[in-house]
């Protein structure tokens, strides 16, 4: 019998092809059940108009009893938006993705009750609330030792 | 979490001098860092006497507590791993072996099943998709269904491998907290006065104390989720509290007895230390 994991990601890749995803998200690549791309844009006004920012998804065979790495892909090109809680190397301070960390916007961690997609909108929404395009103030000193994984990153509390 | 699992050097009145906030805040941190992942998701039975050596040196109040407890019959414990989910992990291994234990398995698992079965139609009227839950409903749903097939006995071993497996085990342990999440969501005028930030001490909303305190994996339980998931079961839970501060050296149990019908038959036995709940065998067995 298949994995959890991958049952649970053939049924919600088959919810995204039959109903499509929200608007302003779109599913780049989703060739296998370890590794899915998405692009994301922040409808409306905000201070990333005209922007489209790629967003990678990794899952490990405990999805999605454990949350997938999630981070900006910033390859061929790409770039990860300027948020507060957007490192410059595409990884995320965002408690939904890192278990137990608690995100001041986000207000929430992960769950099994959550999905991709709406890990997606979070973060579409996350950029949407944005006041200030800035970087985290820790961002040198975090690309310069983070881990590959942004899972494996740890934040400090009050990041 | 071996740290609040092991005793302390210190004296337990230490404990006593925080607040519920800060004692909370303590096991999450605990929690969060030192999750002992080298205990097996859920043990084997041991002694109550293995539990009070640990204690010997440095808890005389714990000691007598587990003298305490021991005198009334309660002679060994099933412990499981300190990871925030031996709440659910517990109460769910009992429910199981509980069944298994019946003087008749097939009935005790055909009540049990018709408990479940209306289960999944609950998740979704409070708003869960079928897609997060039905993966993790078949686990429990087939465990259960495997304590009364005829022919075969789901044994005490093959439950503790079935709980033992991070797969199966974690699976049943989500859907117990969708479970308690679904039975405070169903009745919020109920549960309402009664949901506190476990650290701040503030009042919060239905939807935002069960995204953080019970949806939200290796999260502890107290006792809105304990109330909650005894009563979507219908099952009696009785949690003594080890906590080193009982009068006279006694353990005090709360009772979770969620209708008159669950109340006839025996409970489900808990051990509860600060942060931590294991299986407690009682007299009953």
């Amino acid at each position: 019998m298949a994995s959890i994991s991958s049952r649970r990601l053939a049924k919600e890749l088959m919810e995204i092809k039959n109903d499509g995803c929200p608007v302003g998200i779109d599913l780049v690549k989703a060739d296998d059940f370890s590794t899915w791309w998405f692009t994301i844009e922040v409808m409306g006004e905000s201070l990333y108009p005209n922007e489209k920012f790629t967003l990678q998804f990794r899952f490990d065979q405990q999805y999605p009893i454990s949350s997938p790495a999630v981070q900006f892909v910033v390859t061929d090109g790409r770039e990860a938006p300027v948020h507060p809680h957007v490192y410059s190397n595409g990884h995320l301070i965002a408690l939904i993705l890192s278990c137990r960390y608690v995100h001041p916007f986000l207000g929430n961690e992960w769950s099994p009750v959550l999905s991709v997609v709406a890990v997606c909108v979070t973060l579409q929404s996350m950029l949407a609330s944005c006041k200030e395009k800035q970087r985290p103030v820790d961002n040198d000193r975090y690309i310069k030792h983070a881990p590959e994984n942004p899972k494996k990153a740890s934040f400090p509390l009050n990041a | 979490m071996s740290e609040s699992n092991e005793p302390s050097s210190q004296s337990p009145s230490h404990i006593s001098t925080l607040s519920a906030a800060q004692v909370y805040e303590l096991n999450q941190n605990l929690l969060d860092l030192t999750a002992d992942v080298h205990r097996p998701l859920i043990a084997n039975t041991a002694p109550i006497a293995e539990l009070r050596a640990e204690y010997e040196r440095g808890s005389p109040s714990f000691v007598q507590q587990i003298d305490y407890l021991e005198s009334q019959g309660y002679s060994s414990l099933r412990r499981t791993r300190g990871d925030g989910d031996c709440f659910y992990r517990s109460v769910a291994f009992a429910y199981i072996e509980k069944i298994t234990q019946a003087s008749d398995p097939a009935i005790a698992a055909a009540g049990a099943l018709s408990t479940l079965d209306a289960t999944p139609q609950m998740l979704e009227s409070v708003g869960f998709e079928k897609m997060v839950f039905e993966d993790f409903y078949e686990v429990l749903e087939e465990l259960v269904k495997s304590a009364a097939k005829p022919g075969f006995s789901l044994n005490e071993e093959m439950l503790l491998q079935a709980f033992q497996n991070p797969e199966t085990s974690n699976s049943i342990v989500v859907y117990m907290r969708m479970l308690t999440s679904a039975q405070i969501r169903l009745d919020p005028d109920n549960y309402a006065p009664f949901l506190f930030h476990p650290e701040l001490g503030e009042q919060m909303e239905v939807r935002e104390f069960c995204e953080h305190f019970v949806d939200a994996t290796g999260r502890e339980a107290d006792h809105v989720q304990m109330t909650a998931l005894s009563r979507m079961l219908r099952i009696n839970i009785d949690v003594a509290y080890l906590d080193g501060r009982g009068s006279n050296g006694q353990v005090e149990f709360v009772k979770f007895q969620p209708d008159e019908a669950a109340k006839l038959s025996s409970p489900i036995c808990l051990l509860y230390r600060p942060g931590h709940y294991d299986i407690l065998v009682g007299p009953n067995r």
